[in-house]
């Protein structure tokens, strides 16, 4: 595992940028993501909602990627709110969002530039490309 | 020469003259008055008025103008005069007269001209019993409308009611102007400018705002050039439709949908959750199976977001879903960079939401085996195509791979997808159709019927 972490690291000297931050209210989806995020090697830390997702963005800790749910605990836009907030706070994080809501494009307006999106039920795979094409570009 | 000129005149206009003397004898006619009235000179001249034609011109009211008026006033003009004459029926006649005094006559004449505006005055009378039936039509609809042309001609009391105006307030004005602008929507007004010299109705344009004593409302409108009969004026009849309730209760719906679809949605995440969790600890040949299974369940979850997008009813547009669908494999299986395309060719084809999962599932299944057997070397392309055959749908799956031996699809034990496909094709209530031979390549197609009615039998199914 350490050697695969590794690797993908080193594999990504120019692509490869910095821990994820994994913002999810349920708790067994946001294990399951932590674990496949520390598979591929990236360092993933969680918070369950938005304030404790400030809280870490507000903190000195390095982070890449914002990967968070949107329609977070009763907080129905939480996710978009937080990466607009997280955008302000570090102009250069880089955002994936996820929600089992349908993607309308009314919802998609409210997106951070540059902003990814992948719908529940995500697979690992399509989790794993949506981070690779996000810190790619 | 003056004389003679004045008597022609008097001959070619169209109106009946009549001259009587002091005593209201007739002492000329012209040949209008002889062919309105249906007389001749002989039963004319030299009779007093009232004994004209057996005193059909014996009228309280003319006797009034000739007795009383006339000596007085010398002149009357427009005095209208409804009468039922024996010969010619009802009639409506205008009478202008006149005291005529020639040079030596002290006594002087009176000359009377008589038009026949029967057929202006019932025709007006017409129109206004029109117009009384289109108010009394338009007043028993309970939809408030207004009938306009460029500006408002009538507005029906549902109407006046509902916006608690007047109809002082409301007549000869545009609809734009109407209330506080509420109306006042520049895709309405182009619209609305549309409708009369285009003949282009407006059908159910919607519009949401605050209305003083409503509140915030949504009406319906719907507009239609109408022409009354007999007359070449047309109008437009624009419908208000309060469809408030209604809309409230779709938001609702909709609302409820995408709760509900929002929980599955997160309940099928933990699935899988917990599959990527048992593939985590299984061994690297049983993998592909755990992610067929992720597969499967994004091609349900598709579904969720398309019922929820759904304002047509019990029905999922397939040609939506499939790319949808195809979308979601390309990112689950392909990834980034892959030499495998997935192209789609779908005609806008709607099925029973019932059968929407299998049809994902099946969709899933073909397009999974194309991408796992096809393409040894990772690259080539796969066909998605939709296209309705008589009352059937055909989906195709075509692959420009090595192609695959007929028998594999369902005779390969370990080839749970072929499997799986038959279950799908029987719950779809379709059938497989054996394709064209080709030189390369794989194709699998599918028959469905448009509705689902009774399944097929068991040969149809394992053809």
């Amino acid at each position: 595992m350490a050697r695969l972490r590794r690797a993908i690291i080193l594999d990504g000297q120019d692509g490869y940028s910095g821990p994820v931050l994994i913002v999810e209210d349920e708790l067994f989806t946001r294990e399951i993501a932590m674990m496949m995020a520390e598979d591929w090697g990236y360092h993933p830390t969680c918070a369950s909602d938005v304030s404790e997702a400030l809280a870490i963005i507000r903190s000195p800790q390095h982070i890449s990627v914002l990967f968070t749910d949107i329609y977070l605990k009763d907080d129905v836009n939480g996710g978009c709110d937080l990466a607009r907030e997280a955008r302000r706070l570090r102009p250069s994080l880089r955002v994936l969002y996820t929600t089992g809501n349908a993607a309308s494009n009314t919802l998609k307006e409210q997106f951070v530039a540059g902003a990814s999106f992948i719908p529940k039920p995500y697979s690992p795979d399509q989790l794993k490309f949506a981070l690779e094409n996000l810190i790619a570009h | 020469m003056t004389e003679i000129a004045s008597s022609e005149i008097v001959e070619t206009v169209p109106s009946a003259l009549i001259i009587l003397d002091k005593n209201l004898i007739i002492t000329s006619a012209n040949r209008a008055f002889y062919q309105t009235f249906r007389t001749s000179i002989g039963e004319t001249e030299g009779r007093l008025i009232y004994n004209l034609g057996n005193g059909q011109w014996d009228i309280p009211a003319l006797r009034n103008l000739l007795e009383s008026v006339i000596p007085h006033r010398a002149l009357v003009e427009g005095f209208e005069v409804e009468h039922d004459f024996p010969t010619i029926g009802r009639r409506t006649m205008l009478v202008n007269a006149r005291k005529v005094l020639s040079p030596g006559d002290h006594e002087g004449s009176i000359l009377i001209a008589i038009e026949d505006v029967s057929e202006e005055r019932a025709a007006r009378a017409e129109s206004k019993r029109i117009w009384q039936l289109t108010q009394s039509i338009v007043d028993t609809i309970r939809d408030p409308l207004v009938e306009a042309d460029m500006t408002i001609v009538i507005a029906s009391k549902a109407f006046l009611t509902m916006f608690e105006t007047t109809e002082a307030e409301t007549r000869g004005r545009r609809v734009s102007d109407l209330g506080q602008h509420q109306w006042d929507v520049p895709a309405l007004r182009n619209l609305m400018e549309k409708v009369l010299p285009e003949d282009a109705p407006i059908e159910s344009f919607e519009i949401e705002n605050d209305f003083p004593g409503l509140g915030r409302r949504v009406f319906n409108l719907n507009a239609r050039k109408v022409s009354q009969p007999g007359n070449h004026a047309h109008r437009m009849l624009l419908v208000f439709e309060d469809i408030t309730d209604r809309k409230q209760r779709e938001r609702d719906a909709a609302m409820l949908t995408n709760e509900i679809s929002h929980r599955i949605k997160n309940n099928l995440q933990i699935v899988v959750g917990l599959i990527a969790y048992e593939a985590k600890w299984t061994a690297a040949p049983c993998v592909q199976g755990y992610k067929a299974m992720q597969g499967r369940i994004g091609a349900i979850a598709e579904l969720y977001d398309l019922i929820s997008q759904s304002s047509r009813g019990p029905t999922v547009a397939v040609d939506v879903y499939l790319r949808e669908i195809a979308k979601a494999m390309s990112a689950s299986l392909l990834g980034g960079g892959s030499g495998i395309d997935i192209r789609i060719e779908a005609e806008a084809l709607e099925i029973d939401s019932d059968r929407a999962v299998p049809f994902g599932l099946l969709v899933n299944e073909l397009v999974t085996n194309a991408i796992k057997h096809a393409f040894p070397d990772g690259t080539g392309h796969i066909v998605l195509c939709i296209e309705q055959i008589g009352d059937e749908i055909e989906l195709t799956v075509a692959d420009d791979g090595i192609g695959t031996p007929e028998a594999a699809l369902v005779r390969a034990p370990e080839k749970h997808g072929a499997d799986y496909v038959a279950i799908f094709v029987r719950q779809l209530g379709g059938r497989m159709i054996a394709p064209a031979p080709q030189a390369s390549g794989t194709i699998v197609k599918v028959r469905l019927p448009l509705i689902m009615g009774s399944p097929r039998n068991a040969e149809d199914i394992a053809a």
